[in-house]
């Protein structure tokens, strides 16, 4: 694969097509492509395999941090301030236990978004080049680097798909 | 024609749906500048009445002692009960794959954000000296302060603030896709401004992957907050040894109050949104009959509520228990308590007619009933409680004033002029989950 060579885009009318374009150009042995949909679908999940997103891990780390900070904030500055109210002790259970739980919930959804973002790589100021904007309506798209000797064969094998519209884009 | 996943028929195409459902965000016409008008001047005059209670202080209000806790406080709790439909809606219901959730679950998400939008301003309201509102905050200062946090206000704060933000944030991110739906549409500065909006959001496969396990995530995490929140702020009062709020019943009696309030108020904001707009095809009479169905429910749960608080008083055989239960029947305040038992239970209890549900005047009118029901059932908990504890030496009543009336009505004002704008700058609803919901074009449909 050549780093500097064009991409090419293709885009199409249908799902069943652009299921279709995936499976061919897996079966070229092809695996740096991107796929572009109006919304999650199955059949595109399941043609394009992968693993599952780590966003997960971004939440359970993000609420276990705040399950101890929840606690931190409650018991730690016990020392400080040593005041008993209303007649429950000072390191008291329940209470400090309402404020870890929220903690937990923040943290942990403030740590999803982080995850969210990380993994997407968002914000993104520059759409990708050739992005076509009739994809976020009813349209599905691939975008795959090839170089410059096989562009022809790709987008010979991805019109036999379905495709629509193919256009080689240099940067 | 087409058919989604929940039985309705359609014959719309994905790129119907964003021509349908763009139509919201068009240049608005004479009416709605003419109300948007009218409730920012209801704000200003509220923003005024708050003014002239900070000048003058905090005896503008009609609290007083015993009743220091009244307006205030009562319209905080609706507005935080209000904001429970909204998470309800987008999170649990997306949760168990409840597909007609996809036509409004976010005006109910945008309800969520703007009911704590306008609830999160009482307590300041009531504080008085609003420019020390910090101490609450787990800030270390100069004064060597720190929260109490064995305290449910302390709880109470957290919660919200921990609500809104995981709410906002649900919002904001369930709406990235839509935004970069609007910015593929529009020209000019918009494009620019919807850009930034979108985050550079371009539906690949990538973004998606993440992007479901993160919706799921972050609606797994909002779900425990429907019933932490308002559990939280019903320990505000049960937390305490006033007669009427020291009980173990109070916060699933909360959360089924607030969850019974917000429905009415998606109900009530989604009949003018889909007939202003013409999207009937979209949000459907199937929606609103969903909603209404779970208002009967909720109406039952209240009701048993009632039910059980009074009977817990009597077999209880705690005087003053007792003594408070029987004062709301018959003392100063039984106008409102018998009127919130007829508008928040019976009242709804008409839905269960068909004829009745499928009626949008009907409708409009059974939730503008459970709205002045929920904010009555408020008021008489915390005002009746409070003028009328254990020493008759110590009981007073409570008069509202023109000051707290007024940031009361401005409040109303505050929230529907949020609500007002959202609907003409973002999309209202959602256009990629209603997508979903439609089946998907296929080469075999043609």
């Amino acid at each position: 694969m050549n780093a500097t060579g064009p991409y090419l885009f293709s885009v199409y009318r249908h799902v069943d097509d652009l299921v279709a374009g995936i499976r061919a150009l897996k079966g070229e042995g092809m695996s740096e492509f991107q796929v572009f949909s109006p919304v999650p679908h199955h059949d595109i999940t399941a043609a394009l395999g992968g693993k599952r997103s780590p966003v997960r891990v971004f939440t359970l780390v993000g609420g276990l941090l705040g399950l101890a900070i929840g606690w931190g904030i409650t018991i730690g500055p016990l020392g400080n301030f040593s005041l008993h109210v209303g007649g429950k002790p000072l390191l008291s259970i329940p209470p400090f236990g309402v404020v870890a739980y929220i903690c937990t919930i923040l943290f942990g959804a403030l740590a999803t978004i982080v995850g969210l973002f990380a993994n997407t790589r968002l914000p993104q100021w520059n759409l990708t080049p050739g992005y076509d904007e009739r994809i976020s309506s009813d349209h599905f798209g691939i975008q795959v680097r090839c170089a410059p000797e096989e562009f022809e064969r790709l987008a010979r094998l991805l019109k036999t798909t379905g495709a629509i519209d193919i256009r080689r884009i240099l940067r | 024609m087409t058919t989604d996943r929940a039985g309705m028929e359609y014959k719309l195409t994905y790129s119907d749906t964003d021509i349908d459902l763009m139509k919201t965000m068009r240049p608005a016409g004479r009416l709605y500048w003419a109300l948007l008008t009218v409730l920012f001047l209801l704000v200003m005059a509220g923003g005024w009445a708050w003014w002239m209670q900070i000048q003058t202080g905090i005896g503008l209000a009609g609290k007083n002692s015993p009743v220091g806790w009244a307006m205030y406080i009562t319209t905080f709790v609706y507005w935080v009960g209000i904001a429970h439909s909204g998470t309800l809606i987008s999170a649990i219901l997306f949760l168990v794959r409840v597909r007609w959730r996809a036509a409004v679950y976010r005006s109910a998400e945008a309800v969520t954000v703007f009911g704590l939008m306008t609830a999160g301003l009482f307590p300041f309201i009531h504080l008085g000296r609003v420019w020390v509102a910090h101490w609450i905050l787990p800030v270390p200062n100069f004064d060597g302060l720190w929260p109490n946090f064995r305290s449910p206000l302390a709880w109470d704060v957290l919660a919200i603030t921990t609500y809104m933000t995981v709410s906002s944030t649900f919002f904001l991110v369930g709406m990235l896709p839509d935004l970069a739906i609007v910015r593929d549409r529009v020209k000019g500065w918009r494009k620019k401004v919807y850009g930034f909006l979108a985050q550079g959001w371009q539906g690949t496969d990538t973004q998606w992957k993440h992007y479901t396990a993160a919706y799921v995530f972050l609606a797994a995490l909002a779900t425990p907050l429907v019933i932490s929140v308002h559990s939280i702020v019903s320990w505000d009062f049960a937390m305490s040894i006033i007669p009427g709020w020291h009980s173990t019943i109070f916060a699933p009696y909360f959360v089924a109050g607030a969850i019974h309030s917000g429905l009415a108020m998606v109900v009530l904001l989604l009949i003018p949104l889909r007939r202003s707009f013409g999207i009937e095809k979209y949000i459907t009479m199937h929606h609103l009959e969903s909603l209404a169905k779970f208002i009967v429910f909720t109406a039952l749960v209240v009701g048993f509520a009632y039910m059980v608080e009074f009977f817990a008083a009597w077999y209880g055989n705690e005087k003053y228990e007792k003594a408070i239960f029987l004062y709301r029947m018959v003392g100063e305040y039984a106008w409102a308590f018998w009127l919130l038992i007829t508008t928040n239970v019976f009242v709804p209890l008409l839905l269960w007619s068909k004829k009745i549900r499928t009626s949008i005047p009907c409708l409009v009118v059974i939730c503008i009933s459970v709205e002045i029901g929920m904010w009555l059932e408020r008021f008489v908990i915390i005002v009746t409680s409070l003028a009328h504890d254990y020493l008759p030496s110590a009981w007073g009543l409570y008069h509202p004033t023109l000051t707290d009336s007024m940031i009361v009505i401005g409040s109303f004002a505050w929230f529907f002029f949020l609500f007002m704008i959202f609907v003409k700058v973002l999309p209202a609803v959602s256009m990629w989950e209603v997508k979903e919901q439609l089946p998907p074009p296929l080469k075999e449909r043609g």
